[in-house]
């Protein structure tokens, strides 16, 4: 028997034949590990939750919780004795009941289990108590998510799933939810897996994250190596934070762009001498220097705040994007001539 | 969720069966052999029935139409005088069965009937006879049908206009459509499919109306059904003219089905939608639109209460002949009964097809509701024909004595056939409830650990039961207003104000039909004030 507190081998999930993942196999460790699950809209990342929770069946394969068998091809728990939780991205609330009741249903569950978290806190920290005593219909959307969110968490399940927990919360307490909930999971050791869109989100939250693409799990890797080693074109693009660009290897540590000339670095797969590579350049693997002779045209800037993102055109009709701190006093115009520091170096290369 | 047979399956199975039953001993007559009466019916009186049965239905679908998206229209987009009281006052036409209204209508118009009185009293002796039009035969009955049943597509209808957003109209204005063209090509387009359900109800009641079409003595389908099994005996052959009648029914019943799917396109959504400013009518528009709603006001509900009210008054002798509180208590009896096992076996059956989600179970539902659409008559006589055939041929093959009289003439048969009749109201007020539970709020209940029968009793039943009250009174100001059913199951000497006002009215004892039919319309309009908030709702 695993030792893993969660373990998915070998399962396709399946809701509809548009919604289906196909061979899936992943696995948490540790029990209060939080994992993510990042991935396009519709590609089945609802699905794989509803079935980890017991509401789809499945036809091949198994999961496991905390070993033992919840889901096979012959066995199928109830989703009511999982002890599994689940908060839907839709409004789930019982409508005839106010938010406190609704949220009291959880805290009714597990009543036998160590409280370590109030109905209060969780009304506080999710920012409740103003609508505590209005019905579903009377709240918005996102009040009606966070709602949701606190009853699934008060119900104290071994596993809690959240399905784009945060997806109609208002911008302005987003990211203070994002680090108390982090901090509420931790602290009280609840096991987790979120499916979101928000790869932000993602990166903060989980110690893993799953990319799901073209009805696979294409990567499952903690949240800088999604990152910075992407293991496929796909979750380059489906990240969307950087470019791929035709190189070729002209030594262990180097390679020879015909847009940027010669790149140093350290490769994360090795490549033959004379190998024909395309190069992933993200925003932050280029430096501006105005002093720099090797200057490409700008046709695009985007302020972020922090920064700015430019947009820079090779002599092969390349888009670079290029990432400047945003206090850098010299701003270029779109058409203007943009610096890159030479010799380049990158950290790590990813090639394909 | 899983597809397996379950306790729940097995429920709504048996209820749809059960429900089904009848409609099926209909449908199986076809391949029955007739007696003699059915080849003379096939020369002589068939066309006639067909004819008689299409022109009613064409002449009340007509009158229905103007009358109840008329008085929809003026009261959802306009303010005026009254615009308020006849929003909900309309409705009351639901109180008043189309057999007393045909009597209210005859004694009325009669010869030396209420109006000749009238004109007596105001301008003395004279030949008023000749001056009154008489609305009888043909032209009685698609009044007193229509007068009765246009509150079907006056509700729908209103619904659906108080819902369009006004983000619709001022589309129309944005675009340069004039008052008259926005209206037929927004506002009236826009209604259709609840002006089609409308419609729909109102032409299944009209093929199913017996008590006025043999009143006024016109031989339809539905007579000719009671024709075939009370004078001849053949029971089969009113079973055949009961398939022609349920293939014609179906055929509406599919209609309003498909454009009932479409109406949902038109409930109200959170974000967009924008409630109306209506316009004040001013001067003659004003008045125009007052004397239109109040006309129709005056005559669906007070003409006939008020013509049973002045025989009450004037033959003070049948109120005390009548046992009201007898006849009082067999309704309410009835009601009570019906009430009980309509919801509770429509609320298994709806959550016995939500937990299972199965294809099969929803076609057999959708199948054995189709009972709403039969009329009584038929249900009466499908009924007896197959407690008669399991007598004949299961009770008697293993030796048990007869089960006919408990099934026939009795409170017990009485209640089977009222809910097979109206099963379809239960089941579709339930229905309706349930498609406003999300689904995934059962599945949260699973998660937070409650199995299906605790789902059901603290999540699903807390929830509807506003709607059970709904239907439980929707289901009595039917059960009130039912006639055939109870006139042909109802045990010996039981008797509600629908039967006792048909049984004097068909000995032309008019005048002592109207007590029974007073009660009847004032208690019918009890259930209907207190209801018609939700009424008009949706």
């Amino acid at each position: 028997m695993t030792k893993n507190f969660l373990e998915i081998e070998n399962v396709t999930f399946a809701a509809s034949t548009k919604s289906k993942v196909n061979n899936v196999s992943l696995t948490i460790e540790n029990e209060g590990d939080i994992i993510c699950l990042l991935g396009p809209s519709g590609i089945g990342k609802t699905t794989i939750l509803r079935t980890i929770a017991g509401l789809e069946k499945i036809q091949s394969g198994k999961i496991l919780l905390k070993n033992k068998i919840i889901s096979s091809k012959d066995i199928h728990i109830q989703p009511e004795n999982r002890n599994i939780s689940l908060a839907f991205q839709d409004n789930s609330l019982f409508p005839h009941y106010n938010v406190i009741d609704n949220i009291r249903f959880g805290a009714e569950r597990n009543k036998t289990k160590k409280k370590d978290l109030t109905t209060d806190e969780v009304i506080k920290f999710l920012h409740l108590t103003h609508v505590k005593d209005k019905f579903p219909h009377q709240i918005s959307s996102g009040e009606a998510q966070r709602a949701s969110l606190a009853r699934a968490l008060l119900s104290k399940p071994d596993l809690l799933l959240l399905d784009e927990p945060l997806s109609n919360v208002d911008q302005s307490f987003k990211e203070e939810i994002q680090v108390k909930l982090k901090q509420i999971l931790t602290d009280l050791k609840i096991t987790t897996i979120i499916v979101t869109h928000d790869s932000y989100e993602a990166f903060y939250l989980g110690s893993k994250c799953g990319i799901i693409l073209d009805s696979q799990l294409k990567q499952y890797d903690d949240p800088y190596n999604v990152y910075h080693f992407p293991n496929s074109v796909e979750v380059v693009n489906f990240l969307n934070r950087g470019i791929l660009i035709p190189a070729k290897v002209t030594g262990e540590n180097s390679l020879e762009s015909e847009d940027l000339g010669s790149i140093t670095g350290n490769f994360i797969k090795h490549y033959p001498k004379g190998s024909e590579v395309q190069l992933l350049l993200q925003p932050e693997d280029l430096e501006h220097d105005d002093k720099s002779n090797l200057k490409l045209e700008v046709v695009d800037r985007r302020f972020r705040g922090t920064n700015f993102i430019y947009t820079l055109k090779t002599e092969s009709n390349k888009l670079i994007p290029v990432f400047v701190h945003s206090h850098h006093i010299h701003q270029h115009e779109v058409d203007e001539k943009f610096g890159i520091k030479r010799p380049i170096n990158i950290d790590h290369i990813v090639c394909f | 969720m899983g597809k397996k047979i379950n306790i729940w399956y097995i429920s709504s199975f048996l209820i749809s069966i059960a429900v089904a039953i009848p409609i099926v001993t209909v449908f199986s007559s076809f391949f029955e052999t007739t007696g003699n009466y059915s080849s003379i019916i096939k020369d002589t009186f068939l066309y006639d029935y067909i004819f008689n049965s299409l022109t009613l239905l064409v002449g009340v679908l007509i009158l229905t139409f103007i009358i109840g998206v008329g008085c929809a229209y003026l009261v959802s987009f306009y303010s005026f005088s009254g615009a308020n009281f006849f929003k909900w006052a309309l409705i009351l036409s639901f109180a008043v069965p189309a057999y007393i209204y045909a009597y209210s209508l005859t004694a009325f118009f009669e010869n030396y009937g209420t109006a000749f009185s009238i004109l007596k009293n105001l301008f003395g002796e004279g030949n008023y006879n000749v001056y009154i039009p008489k609305f009888d035969g043909m032209m009685g009955a698609i009044i007193s049908i229509s007068f009765s049943l246009f509150g079907y597509v006056y509700v729908l209808t209103r619904a659906s206009f108080h819902y369009q957003s006004q983000n619709l109209i001022e589309l129309g204005k944005n675009l340069g459509f004039s008052k008259k063209k926005s209206f037929f090509k927004i506002i009236l387009p826009s209604a259709r499919p609840a002006i089609v359900a409308g419609l729909s109800l109102v032409a299944m009641e009209t093929l199913s109306d017996f008590g006025s079409v043999s009143f006024f003595g016109i031989s339809t389908l539905t007579t000719g059904i009671y024709n075939a099994w009370i004078s001849f005996d053949d029971l089969a052959l009113a079973n055949r003219l009961s398939f022609y009648l349920l293939i014609f029914i179906l055929g509406l019943f599919i209609l309003e089905n498909l454009s009932r799917k479409k109406a949902q396109y038109h409930s109200p959504s959170k974000g967009g939608f924008k409630s109306k400013s209506l316009t004040v009518l001013k001067g003659y528009k004003a008045t125009l639109a007052l004397t239109f709603c109040a006309t129709v006001f005056f005559i669906s509900f007070l003409f006939p209460v008020l013509q049973m009210l002045y025989w009450t008054i004037i033959f003070p002798k049948h109120l005390a002949d009548l046992n009201v509180m007898e006849l009082f208590l067999n309704t309410i009896l009835l009601v009570f009964l019906s009430s009980i096992v309509l919801i509770t076996l429509a609320f298994i059956s709806n959550y016995g097809n939500r937990v299972s989600k199965s294809k099969f179970l929803e076609i057999l539902n959708t199948f054995s509701i189709s009972g709403y659409a039969i009329p009584g008559i038929i249900l009466a006589v499908a009924f007896i024909t197959f407690v008669s055939w399991f007598d004949n041929n299961i009770v008697s093959f293993f030796g048990f004595n007869t089960i006919k009289s408990i099934f026939i003439g009795s409170v017990f048969g009485l209640v089977i056939v009222y809910f097979v009749r109206f099963y379809s109201l239960a089941n579709n007020g339930i229905k309706s409830g349930y498609l406003k539970i999300n689904y995934s709020i059962d599945e949260s209940a699973y998660l937070l650990g409650y199995s299906k029968f605790k789902t059901f009793k603290d999540i699903h039943v807390p929830y509807l039961k506003n709607s059970m009250l709904l239907i439980g009174i929707l289901i009595a100001i039917e059960i009130i207003k039912e006639l055939p059913i109870t006139l042909i199951m109802r045990p010996f000497n039981f008797e509600t104000f629908a039967t006792t006002a048909y049984i004097f009215a068909s000995q032309d004892l008019l005048e002592a039909a109207a007590v029974p039919s007073l009660f009847l319309i004032l208690i019918a309009s009890f259930f209907i004030i207190i209801t018609s908030r939700y009424i008009l709702k949706d």
